[in-house]
C-alpha cells in the first residue's frame, strides 16, 4: 500500500483524495465483476429478462468511470502530485478506462443472448461457457484485489492466471467447430464473439495488474 | 615520446592558480587600527591624568570628601552639594522632559496625520536640537527664573534655584527626548502595528501594549543620553545663576528653603574649584570631583542598560 | 487529527462576542451570529456580499469594480499577478485599509447582510470577528501565552484565560509543541510555528472568518504544507479567505478561486480588476476566460 495515512501525512487531503480515487477503482471493478456474473446466469440459463438490468448496472458503471475520470484529472491538476502518486493517478486514467471496456465487454455478451433470442440448448457449450465466465470472473476478482491491495507482482500473476482463460476459450472455439452443423453457422458465430468478449475481459484484467506493478515498481512487468 | 594534450583538470588548476599580496586591504586596516589605537590612547591619558589626580583626595579624605558639603577650605570642601544638585536637576529632568518628550514622539509618530504642518514641527524639533545650550540658557532666565519668582518660590535665591535650573535643563534636552523616541518608534515594524489591529485593537490599545514596548529600548537609550547631557551641561547653569562660589544651607534648613534657596551642580563645582587661587582644589579635588561626576553617569548608564535588557529578554 | 478534537471537545469555549463586557461602550453588528454554526460543512451561505468594490490609494484607483461572494465554511483564494489588487481586496474585508489615511472605498460589502462600512459599525468590532493572519509571522515580541491572550485580554474577557489560549494553540495545532514553554519569547519559534501562533492569536478572539494574506510565502515547505493541512481542519469552523502568489497553494488548498489582473490605461494607471470567479476546478481544468488560462497555464503576458 504506497498511499500514506500516518498521523505525520501534512498532506491529508490529498492523501484521502488518492484514498477516495482508489476504493472508487475497487467499487468500480466490483461492479463490473457483479455484472459478469449476472451476464454468466443469463447466458447459462438462457435468461433474457436479465438482459435490461445489465444495461442498466452498466450505465452506473459508466456514470462512475467520467466522475472518477473527471475526479483525477482535477486531482492531477490541483495537487502536482510527483512520484508514486503521479504514478498512481495516470495509472488510475488507464485502469479506469480498461475497468469501463470491460463493463461494456459484459453488455456485448448480454447483446448477443438477446439478439440471438437466447442460446441453443446446447450442454457441452453452456457448461463450457460458464467455466469461461468463472475463469474470466476469477482473474478479473483478482484484479479487483489488486486495485486495493496494491501488491508488486501483481502484472505477472495475473498474466499467469489469464492463460486458463485463453485455453478455455481455444477449446471453445475447437467445439463450436466440431458442433457447427447442430447449431447454426449464425448461432455459432455469436457464441465465437461471446468467447472472444470474454477472454478480452481477461485482457483488460491483466492490463489492470501491469498497471498495478507500474504503480508500486514504476516498471512495466514485461519492460525488461 | 607523445605529448598529450593538457586535461580539463589541469587547464582549471591552472586559470585557479595564483597568489596576490593584497597591498591596498592590508594598509587600509593598519590605517583602521591606528584610528582606534589613537582614539584609545587618548581616553587611557584622560582617565590616567584624571585618576591619578583623584586618587590623594580619595585616599586622604575617603567617603568624607562625597558627604561635605562646599567649603572654602581644601582639607574640608566635599561634593555633597554638587551630588544633590545634579540629582535635583536630573529628577526634574526626568519628570517634566520624559513624559512631555515621549508624549510628542508618540503623538508626532502614531497620530499627527502626514503633511507639511507635521513635516514642519519634525524638521524644527531637529533644528532645536543643534541650538547651543547658552541660548536655552538666556531662555531659562528669561522666562523660568520669572516664572519662579511669580508663582512666589524664588525663596532666598531670587528664582535662581534648582526650580528654575530644572526646567530649563529639561527644555534642553526635550528635542533629544522627541528625536530618539520618534526614531525607536518608527523602527518598530509596521506589521506589529497590523497584528494589533488584527485581533481587534484599538488605536490607543496598539500603542500601549505594543508600540511602546516595542520602542522601549529605543526609548530608554534616548533617556540616557538626555539625562547624560543634563548631568554634564554647564553653560545655561551659569547663565541663569548658579551658585558658583562657597554657599551652605542653613542646618535647619526646609525642603522648600533647599529647593527654593542657592544650589550648585557637579559639572558648575569642578568649574569653580578649577578656578580657585589654592592650587589644591584644581590640581586633586577637582579631578576627584570629575571622577564622581563619571560614576554617576556610569550609574545612571547602567541603570538603563539593566532595564532594556529586561525589555529585550522578552523580544529575541 | 484525533488528538485535537478530543482536546477541543473537552475545553470549554472561548468568549462569545457581545458578550465580554468591554471598558468603553461600542456600536455592535447586531445582526452577525454570535456562535460558530453546527458542524454542516458547506452551506452555500455567503458571508460576504462584495458589491461594485473600489479602492482608491490617492489619486490611483488599485483595484475597480469587484462584485463575489464568499461562502460559508470555505476557502475562497484571492490569485493574480503582483499589483492586482488582491491583498487590497482581502484588507476590506476586516477594514484593515482604514487604518491606511489615503484610502477610500468604493461600492459595498456586506457580512452577513450588515454593510461594513456602514455609519454604525466600528471597525474594531469587525477586526474581532474577522480576524488576519499576514504574509510575514508577526508575533508580538512577548511570551506565546501573551501573544494568544492579547486579543482576549482587550477585549474584556474575564474568563479562564488558560483555556483560551490552549484551545486556540490546539486549534491551530501548536499546542503540543508550546505546551511546556508557553512563557518563553514567541521569536524563540521556527517561522513555521511563529505563523501557527499568529493563526492561533487569530482564533483566540473566536471570529467566524480568518484572512489570510500569503500566509506562507516566508516558509519553508514543509512548514507550508503544514499550514494547508491547518486550513484544511479550520475550514470546518471557520470561513477562510487566503491571498497567494502561488498558484498551486490556491488549487491545493481552495474551494473557490479568483482571478485578478491589471488593465493599464492610456495614462499608464494600472487598475487591478476581477477577471473570473469560480469553483477551483474549474479555474484550474477549464478557466473561462483566456487570461485566466495564460495565468495558470505560465503564458503570461
Amino acid at each position: 500500500m504506497n498511499i500514506p495515512t500516518s498521523d505525520d501525512d501534512l498532506r491529508s487531503r490529498f492523501s484521502s483524495l488518492l484514498g477516495e480515487i482508489q476504493s472508487g477503482l475497487e467499487t468500480m471493478g466490483s461492479l463490473v465483476l457483479e455484472n459478469l456474473d449476472r451476464a454468466g446466469i443469463a447466458m447459462a440459463e438462457s435468461r433474457l429478462d436479465l438482459v435490461p438490468e445489465i444495461k442498466n448496472a452498466d450505465l452506473a458503471i459508466n456514470e462512475m468511470y467520467t466522475r472518477l475520470d473527471t475526479s483525477t484529472f482535477e486531482t492531477i491538476a490541483r495537487q502536482a502530485p510527483v512520484a508514486s502518486d503521479l504514478r498512481f493517478l495516470v495509472s488510475a486514467t488507464r485502469m479506469l478506462y480498461e475497468i469501463e471496456r470491460s463493463g461494456d465487454l459484459v453488455v456485448n455478451c448480454a447483446k448477443m443472448l438477446e439478439r440471438e433470442g437466447g442460446f441453443p440448448d446446447n450442454p457441452l457449450l453452456r457448461a463450457r461457457i460458464a467455466d469461461i465466465v468463472a475463469a474470466v470472473g476469477s482473474v478479473f476478482g483478482q484484479c479487483v484485489t489488486a486495485i486495493a491491495e496494491l501488491p508488486a507482482d501483481a502484472g505477472i500473476t495475473l498474466d499467469a492466471a489469464d492463460d486458463v482463460v485463453d485455453d478455455l476459450v481455444s477449446i471453445l472455439y475447437t467445439e463450436i467447430g466440431q458442433q457447427a452443423d447442430e447449431i447454426g453457422l449464425t448461432t455459432a458465430v455469436a457464441l465465437t464473439r461471446v468467447g472472444r468478449f470474454l477472454e478480452r475481459i481477461a485482457d483488460h484484467a491483466v492490463n489492470i495488474g501491469e498497471h498495478v506493478t507500474y504503480i508500486v515498481t514504476a516498471k512495466f512487468p514485461n519492460a525488461d | 615520446m607523445v605529448v598529450s594534450a593538457p586535461t580539463t583538470t589541469e587547464i582549471v588548476a591552472q586559470h585557479l592558480a595564483g597568489k596576490r599580496v593584497p597591498i591596498g586591504s592590508i594598509v587600509f586596516r593598519a590605517a583602521l587600527l591606528m584610528a582606534l589605537l589613537t582614539s584609545l590612547l587618548i581616553l587611557v591619558t584622560l582617565l590616567t591624568s584624571i585618576t591619578a589626580g583623584a586618587v590623594p583626595t580619595f585616599q586622604e579624605r575617603g567617603l568624607d570628601f562625597i558627604t561635605s558639603p562646599l567649603s572654602l577650605d581644601p582639607a574640608t570642601a566635599g561634593v555633597w552639594s554638587g551630588i544633590v544638585g545634579s540629582a535635583g536637576i536630573a529628577a526634574l529632568v526626568t519628570v517634566i522632559a520624559f513624559p512631555l518628550g515621549i508624549g510628542t514622539a508618540v503623538y508626532l509618530e502614531e497620530y499627527a496625520s502626514r503633511g507639511r504642518l507635521t513635516n514642519l514641527l519634525r524638521t524644527n524639533v531637529r533644528n532645536l536640537a543643534s541650538v547651543p545650550s547658552i541660548v536655552y540658557g538666556l531662555l531659562g532666565l528669561a522666562i523660568f527664573v520669572r516664572v519662579v519668582n511669580l508663582i512666589g518660590l524664588s525663596g532666598t535665591s531670587s528664582g535662581r534655584n534648582i526650580l528654575a535650573a530644572g526646567v530649563t535643563m529639561a527644555v534642553l534636552v526635550l528635542p533629544i527626548v522627541i528625536i530618539t523616541t520618534s526614531e525607536a518608534l518608527r523602527a518598530v515594524p509596521q506589521t506589529i502595528r497590523e497584528a494589533g489591529f488584527g485581533v481587534g485593537a484599538t488605536k490607543w490599545e496598539v500603542i500601549r501594549h505594543q508600540v511602546i514596548p516595542s520602542a522601549a529600548p529605543g526609548i530608554l537609550t534616548g533617556a540616557v543620553l538626555a539625562i547624560a547631557r543634563a548631568f554634564g551641561e554647564t553653560a545655561p547653569l551659569l547663565v541663569i545663576g548658579v551658585a558658583t562660589g562657597f554657599f551652605a544651607a542653613a542646618a535647619d534648613a526646609t525642603f522648600v528653603e533647599r529647593v527654593t534657596g542657592s544650589y550648585t551642580a557637579l559639572p558648575v563645582v569642578i568649574l569653580s574649584w578649577s578656578k580657585q587661587n589654592d592650587v589644591q582644589f584644581a590640581d586633586t579635588l577637582a579631578p576627584a570631583a570629575i571622577v564622581v561626576l563619571l560614576a554617576m553617569l556610569l550609574t545612571a548608564n547602567a541603570a538603563a542598560i539593566i532595564i532594556r535588557n529586561r525589555f529585550d529578554r522578552n523580544q529575541q | 487529527m484525533t488528538d485535537l478534537t478530543e482536546a477541543m471537545s473537552i475545553s470549554p469555549s472561548v468568549p462569545e462576542p457581545g458578550v465580554v463586557a468591554r471598558s468603553t461602550p461600542r456600536v455592535t453588528l447586531a445582526d452577525s451570529p454570535s456562535k460558530h454554526p453546527p458542524e454542516t460543512g458547506p452551506t452555500g451561505e455567503a458571508v460576504f456580499d462584495v458589491r461594485n468594490l473600489s479602492v482608491r490609494y490617492g489619486d490611483n484607483v488599485a483595484v475597480a469594480g469587484v462584485s463575489m461572494e464568499i461562502h460559508k465554511n470555505e476557502i475562497t483564494a484571492l490569485i493574480g499577478p503582483s499589483g492586482c489588487g488582491k491583498s487590497t481586496v482581502l484588507r476590506c474585508f476586516n477594514r484593515m485599509n482604514d487604518i491606511i489615511e489615503i484610502a477610500r472605498i468604493e461600492g459595498s460589502i456586506s457580512y452577513h447582510g450588515v454593510d461594513l462600512y456602514g455609519k454604525s459599525v466600528d471597525a474594531v468590532e469587525v477586526r474581532r470577528r474577522i480576524g488576519m493572519v499576514f504574509q510575514k509571522p508577526n508575533p508580538f515580541p512577548k511570551s506565546i501565552y501573551d501573544n494568544v491572550a492579547f486579543g482576549p485580554k482587550i477585549a474584556g474577557f474575564s474568563g479562564d484565560m488558560d483555556d483560551v489560549v490552549r484551545d486556540a494553540l490546539e486549534r491551530a495545532a501548536l499546542w503540543d509543541e508550546v505546551k511546556d514553554r508557553l512563557k518563553t519569547s514567541a521569536y524563540a519559534l521556527s517561522g513555521g510555528q511563529q505563523q501557527r501562533l499568529c493563526i492561533a492569536r487569530a482564533i483566540a478572539t473566536n471570529p467566524d472568518v480568518l484572512l489570510m494574506d500569503e500566509p506562507a510565502s516566508a516558509l519553508d515547505p514543509i512548514a507550508t504544507l503544514r499550514i494547508e493541512d491547518l486550513m484544511q481542519d479550520l475550514k470546518h469552523d471557520y470561513t477562510i479567505v487566503i491571498v497567494t502568489h502561488n498558484m498551486q497553494q490556491a488549487a491545493r488548498v481552495s474551494d473557490r478561486t479568483a482571478f485578478f489582473n491589471i488593465r493599464v490605461d492610456d495614462q499608464g494607471q494600472r487598475t487591478g480588476y476581477l477577471v473570473e470567479y469560480a469553483g477551483t476546478g474549474t479555474i484550474f481544468t477549464n478557466p473561462n476566460q483566456q487570461a485566466t488560462e495564460d495565468y495558470i497555464t505560465g503564458r503570461f503576458g
